[in-house]
């Protein structure tokens, strides 16, 4: 599913943020990334979502190498995968469920099939009354939920989410987890790079490490520290 | 889903012009400012230029023939001018029509002509030009057929108008060109404007999974329109206008006094409108597309 091989990133100011970082994320996994800010945890998202280019290496997606990806097919292998940020990035001046439908606008999704399938996304996530409300009217964990079913409602076979929780108090943070918990349990890859250390030791989910840029540990079920 | 995608991609363009009201109010203001001046030099030089077509045809060059030339020859040689190339009419002038001519030139005093005899004249032609650039090519021509006296012309006259006319060409294109240079760095940068303020729906866009022609297009849509609205706007003052200098014109008899044909708006509004909505349209892709391609990258 996702797959790094050998691969590096320095970028052109000359700092190391990846080096040779190796590692498998089978379908259906869910994954921490952690690491103190600095380490690279989110130069590897970038890399994912092929929003940076690797200077070495291989970095293989759904069985298809995207090194060299051309740039016009960029947008169809985002589509392929949601994502989430800490900051929500929703947009202000639209509702909800606009939100939420502007994703699949995009797609170019027929009218018919974006009514029916936004109010699934946002039933989903527990936000079926709040359709019709701005996100200024919404708590962070409540736009959290928008900005996760905008990542859900074209289907994603992953979801990457670069610090999901970072902005919320630790019960909201919960939530969100064990939304994306439940998401993962329906078959969706869940990667998430996280500061979160209490959650990541509850939750034994598979743990990737990073520190300066190198890989130090990849536990199957462990905990934030070793 | 076809009729979906267009019905967006309209809505997100009108609704960009609306969201950056000022932006596109000034950027329509100076489009049409550019527009109008370009206007201005295009309707005088269309007056100009059909003044001097209007004289160009009266410019001709008279071919005197030998007076020994029997009356075949001198057909022959008309029909010999006829063959040049660049000769638009030819008229045979007897001796009898130039003697008529010069009483009649003398008005009152025709009285002197009495004693005179028309044969004391020469057979001539009267040659117009379909192009005045090409008068000492003609006339090099004509000086190489047989039973020619002479030929006289204004020459200095028809250079004149010539280059007057290629000063106006030129300086109408050399209008035009910089009114597409200034409005393309102005509706870019207007563009511009409405990327900046839309630089995080636009990345959101990208993360979703948006083709760049699929963010692209309301901004080349809203491009489009301040393109065409200036462009309509500015048919409809420059029409306005030239309307009513020339009616002014037309009152004063000025135009009338010194001989000169003015073209109302209808002869010239058709080059004009289709100017104006090319350049708009053309103009709005341009500068929206120059102003998209920072933000496209990623």
């Amino acid at each position: 599913m996702i797959e790094f091989k050998n691969v590096n990133k320095t970028y052109s100011t000359g700092t190391e943020a990846v080096c040779n970082a190796n590692f498998r994320i089978e379908k259906g996994e869910f994954a921490f990334l952690v690491g103190a800010s600095g380490s690279g945890k989110s130069t590897l998202i970038k890399l994912i979502l092929k929003e940076e280019e690797p200077t070495s290496g291989n970095i293989i997606i759904n069985g298809k190498d995207t090194t060299f990806l051309k740039s016009k097919r960029v947008p169809y292998l985002r589509r392929s995968m949601g994502v989430v940020f800490q900051d929500f990035r929703l947009l202000s001046d639209k509702t909800v469920y606009e939100n939420v439908a502007f994703a699949m606008n995009i797609v170019k999704a027929t009218p018919k099939h974006i009514r029916r399938q936004v109010p699934m996304v946002l039933s989903l996530v527990g936000l079926s009354g709040k359709a019709k409300m701005y996100p200024n009217e919404l708590s962070g964990g409540e736009q959290q939920r928008v900005a996760l079913a905008r990542a859900l409602v074209n289907n994603p076979s992953m979801i990457i989410a670069d610090e999901p929780t970072g902005n919320l108090d630790p019960d909201t943070a919960w939530e969100i987890m064990n939304l994306l918990n439940e998401i993962n349990l329906r078959g969706t890859t869940v990667v998430i790079a996280t500061h979160a250390k209490d959650i990541v030791d509850k939750m034994k989910k598979r743990v990737i490490e990073i520190e300066k840029g190198v890989i130090v540990r990849d536990d199957k079920k462990g905990g934030y520290r070793k | 889903m076809k009729y979906n995608v267009i019905s967006y991609f309209l809505l997100e363009g009108f609704r960009n012009l609306f969201k950056n009201k000022k932006s596109t109010f000034s950027c329509l203001g100076v489009m049409c400012a550019t527009m109008l001046v370009f206007g201005l030099f295009f309707a005088i030089g269309q007056n100009v230029t059909n003044m001097l077509t209007t004289i160009e045809d009266e410019q001709g060059i008279q071919v005197f023939i030998l007076p020994e030339a029997t009356d075949d020859e001198i057909v022959k040689f008309g029909d010999e001018l006829r063959k040049i190339e660049g000769v638009n009419t030819v008229e045979l002038i007897s001796k009898e029509d130039a003697y008529n001519q010069v009483k009649q030139n003398l008005g009152e005093k025709e009285s002197v002509m009495d004693g005179l005899d028309p044969s004391i004249f020469s057979t001539s032609y009267l040659v117009t030009l379909t192009d005045l650039n090409m008068n000492s090519q003609v006339q090099n021509q004509i000086n190489e057929l047989d039973n020619l006296k002479k030929i006289t012309s204004s020459n200095e006259v028809i250079e004149n108008l010539a280059r007057i006319g290629r000063g106006i060409r030129i300086i109408t294109g050399t209008m035009l060109v910089i009114l597409i240079v200034i409005s393309i760095f102005i509706i870019s940068n207007t563009i511009k404007l409405t990327v900046h303020a839309r630089r995080k729906e636009i990345s959101i866009m990208k993360y979703v999974g948006a083709t760049n022609g699929f963010i692209r297009t309301p901004f080349i849509i809203e491009g489009i329109i301040i393109g065409l609205l200036s462009g309509i706007l500015s048919i409809l003052l420059v029409g306005g206008g030239y309307n009513l200098i020339i009616n002014k014109i037309m009152q004063s008899g000025t135009a009338q006094t010194l001989g000169i044909n003015i073209l109302s708006f209808g002869d010239i509004s058709g080059l004009i409108v289709l100017v104006y909505l090319v350049l708009g349209v053309g103009i709005g892709i341009l500068g929206s597309s120059i102003s998209m391609k920072k933000y496209l990258e990623v």
